[in-house]
């Protein structure tokens, strides 16, 4: 067993959103509340969060300027900038990221995704297909890294969606531990992904499921030298019955309405991602007796959730970790109560058993 | 019409103890700076753009958030960001810094530059392809949704749901265009509020610009000032402004003009033949200090005096620098714009 804590990440998509996702999202104004924003980042810095996520897409605001706002502002916190390739020019996006760097001494990662939904990508020009579009981020990324690990070398490239000749930057990725090159997650669940990691990244995102699937994907990067994280969502609370409680309170809310905006969402995304939790949800309501498929028809994939008392919880992270996961990137209902229910309960439960593996193997030893 | 006037941020390696480093933000220094400006009355802080340096859109969040009044002029190039994405950006900085933006859309100076970002076009396509990415940025901050099939864009409903925010209830940053070409004036009447031109012979300069002022479209001077109680003291520190460059610019600076294929830079070098244009106008400084030193030379008299006889002229709007960088302003700030304005009230 993996004896490095586990990491811990939240969303900060839709933190000034109580009731995340169950509108429609061309509902929402994607003007960020900045205030609140602000504070969930100083929230999540005395909750020993390690990152927050800014997600992509038309109806959200811009990932790289929210983290440079909320760079300067803050200190410990690190910001999951999302990014889809063909939305930008490699060298420019490394030059943004290294300036977000610079500002925030290294307090900055990256989470590639692909897009998802065809018209949504039309409205930015891209009009690749899944594979096309992972295609395009193999040579995005390819090219990112060329940049990053140059040394004083210059940049030559020539692919299928770009060109690059005697590139360089003025610019470094500026880190307090000598790294030259953020941090690199990759979000997805289909084979591209995971190969797109192998490739050019550190860690791939994927939607949690049983046991022994998750571990067959861990398995499969762990033999490439790469880590694999959950995204889920998470209901803690005292009891397991307070926790399903909750679950309850959420079903009385669901309507038709939002089932419909997510049916509509599902018959239009070619993401293997979004597809795969979809049919999870098909298939049972209560995958494990911690992981909840219950909300997903009406809120959406990211509403995949383990439930259960503190113990329950710590005890679904730490038998994913022994199935080789090392990081959980966590949503809640609403984000910032959940967070701080996480830090004080869970978090503390999952370091006691951390910290007693440990020991018992240096016993052993 | 209130002249404006605007001032460029000093990079992060414009510091002495920071030399050659333009990449990275230097904030100690730069906040104040934007303070100063704010206080002193300066509208906009003008942030570049270049290879060499910090991205222009994340340094002026940074410098937004640490400030209340003073705007930013943005300096972008098309064949960086998807049209669609630029003004997602644009948006999401308008709404945490109240609207406190403009975009200086530039077409990029030398071709090797623009090939480290993918960009293979020559001159004149690049100013179409600006031409194309700000009809669909601004179609998207006007219209709302816009659908594009051009040369070098295509989109589809393409729309942000970020709002651009501003109090002051404008939709979309003013855009500054710069540049000197057939293109970059067809751009400017097309797209943009104001037209950037070197520092010139005022009568050159209205000349010149007759056609654009016609179309609505104001014209801003940029140049660098240097004003001092006495015109000999000001002669003098134009001088040591020139040799304060160090000794191997000079080369590459002429390097860089061969190089380019931006009509502006190789006008400003070939005006540079004659040292004094006017009294008052210097070009002395060019070759050692780059296209943008065409300098404003003189007593605070003088120099108050070249800045209307450039808005007789026609002029609106400057986009000024100074020698030393933070010191020039406050001059400026203190005791030429003063002038400007009484003038400007008794005319």
């Amino acid at each position: 067993m993996n004896l490095a804590p586990l990491r811990f990440h939240w969303s900060m998509s839709a933190a000034a959103d109580p009731k995340r996702r169950t509108q429609a999202r061309s509902a929402l104004s994607a003007v960020p509340d900045f205030p609140v924003l602000l504070n969930f980042c100083r929230m999540a810095e005395e909750c020993g969060i390690d990152s927050l996520l800014t997600a992509y897409g038309a109806h959200r605001p811009d990932a790289i300027a929210m983290a440079s706002a909320l760079g300067v502002l803050t200190s410990k916190i690190k910001f999951m900038i999302a990014i889809r390739s063909g939305v930008s020019a490699p060298a420019q996006f490394v030059q943004q990221i290294n300036t977000v760097s610079a500002l925030t001494n290294g307090r900055v990662c990256l989470n590639i995704v692909n897009g998802h939904t065809v018209d949504e990508l039309g409205c930015f020009g891209d009009f690749l297909d899944h594979e096309g579009r992972y295609g395009r981020t193999d040579e995005f990324l390819h090219l990112c890294n060329a940049f990053w690990h140059r040394g004083e070398g210059l940049v030559q490239f020539e692919g299928k969606h770009y060109r690059v000749t005697n590139g360089r930057l003025g610019s470094r990725y500026i880190s307090p531990d000598g790294r030259v090159a953020p941090e690199i997650f990759v979000g997805g669940n289909s084979a591209t992904a995971e190969a797109t990691v192998i490739r050019h990244a550190d860690c791939l995102w994927r939607f949690p499921d049983t046991v022994p699937v998750v571990g067959g994907t861990a398995s499969r990067l762990a033999a490439a030298g790469k880590e694999t994280g959950i995204i889920t969502s998470v209901i803690a609370r005292a009891t397991r019955e307070e926790a399903l409680a909750e679950t309850e309170e959420m079903r009385e809310q669901f309507d038709d309405k939002a089932r419909s905006v997510h049916e509509q969402a599902l018959a239009r995304t070619d993401s293997v991602a979004s597809r795969t939790v979809y049919g999870l949800a098909r298939q049972a309501e209560w995958l494990t007796p911690t992981l909840w498929t219950g909300a997903v028809p009406f809120m959406g994939p990211s509403s995949v959730a383990l439930v259960g008392s503190y113990d329950e919880v710590a005890g679904a992270l730490l038998d994913y970790k022994a199935a080789g996961i090392s990081q959980f990137l966590f949503l809640g209902w609403p984000d910032l109560e959940e967070m701080q229910i996480f830090a004080r309960e869970v978090a503390p439960r999952v370091r006691e058993r951390e910290a007693a593996a440990a020991a018992l193997l240096e016993k052993a030893s | 019409m209130h002249i404006r006037f605007h001032w460029r941020l000093p990079q992060g390696g414009d510091r002495p103890g920071r030399p050659d480093d333009c990449s990275r933000p230097d904030l100690e220094e730069q906040i104040p700076f934007c303070r100063d400006a704010e206080q002193l009355g300066i509208d906009s802080l003008l942030v570049d753009f270049g290879l060499e340096k910090a991205d222009s859109i994340v340094l002026s969040t940074a410098l937004g958030v640490a400030t209340s009044k003073v705007r930013f002029i943005i300096a972008y190039r098309s064949g960086l960001l998807a049209p669609t994405s630029f003004v997602q950006q644009l948006n999401t900085l308008s709404s945490l810094i109240d609207g406190r933006i403009s975009l200086n859309i530039v077409a990029g100076s030398t071709p090797a530059e623009q090939r480290s970002y993918g960009d293979f076009l020559e001159h004149d396509d690049r100013w179409a392809r600006t031409d194309e990415f700000l009809a669909i940025a601004r179609g998207i901050w006007h219209d709302g949704t816009v659908d594009f099939d051009g040369k070098f864009y295509r989109v589809e409903k393409a729309r942000v749901r970020t709002a651009y925010t501003a109090s002051d209830g404008s939709r979309a940053p003013q855009i500054y265009v710069g540049g000197t070409s057939e293109g970059a004036r067809g751009v400017a009447e097309r797209h943009a509020d104001c037209l950037l031109v070197p520092a010139d012979v005022p009568s050159r300069v209205a000349s010149s610009i007759a056609p654009i002022l016609r179309k609505g479209v104001e014209v801003g001077v940029r140049a660098t000032v240097i004003a001092r109680r006495t015109r000999k003291e000001a002669v003098d520190a134009a001088h040591a402004f020139r040799d304060s460059a160090p000794a191997w610019v000079h080369g590459p600076m002429t390097q860089l003009v061969e190089r380019s294929d931006s009509h502006l830079l190789r006008n400003a070098f070939a005006n540079a033949s004659k040292e004094w244009l006017t009294p008052w106008l210097w070009t002395g400084a060019v070759e050692t200090q780059g296209a943008m030193s065409i300098l404003i030379v003189g007593s605070y008299d003088d120099v108050a005096g070249a800045l209307l006889e450039y808005h007789a002229a026609g002029i609106t709007q400057f986009i000024l620098s100074g020698w030393p960088k933070r010191e020039e302003m406050q001059i400026f700030g203190s005791e030429v714009m003063g002038r400007v304005r009484r003038r400007e009230e008794v005319a």
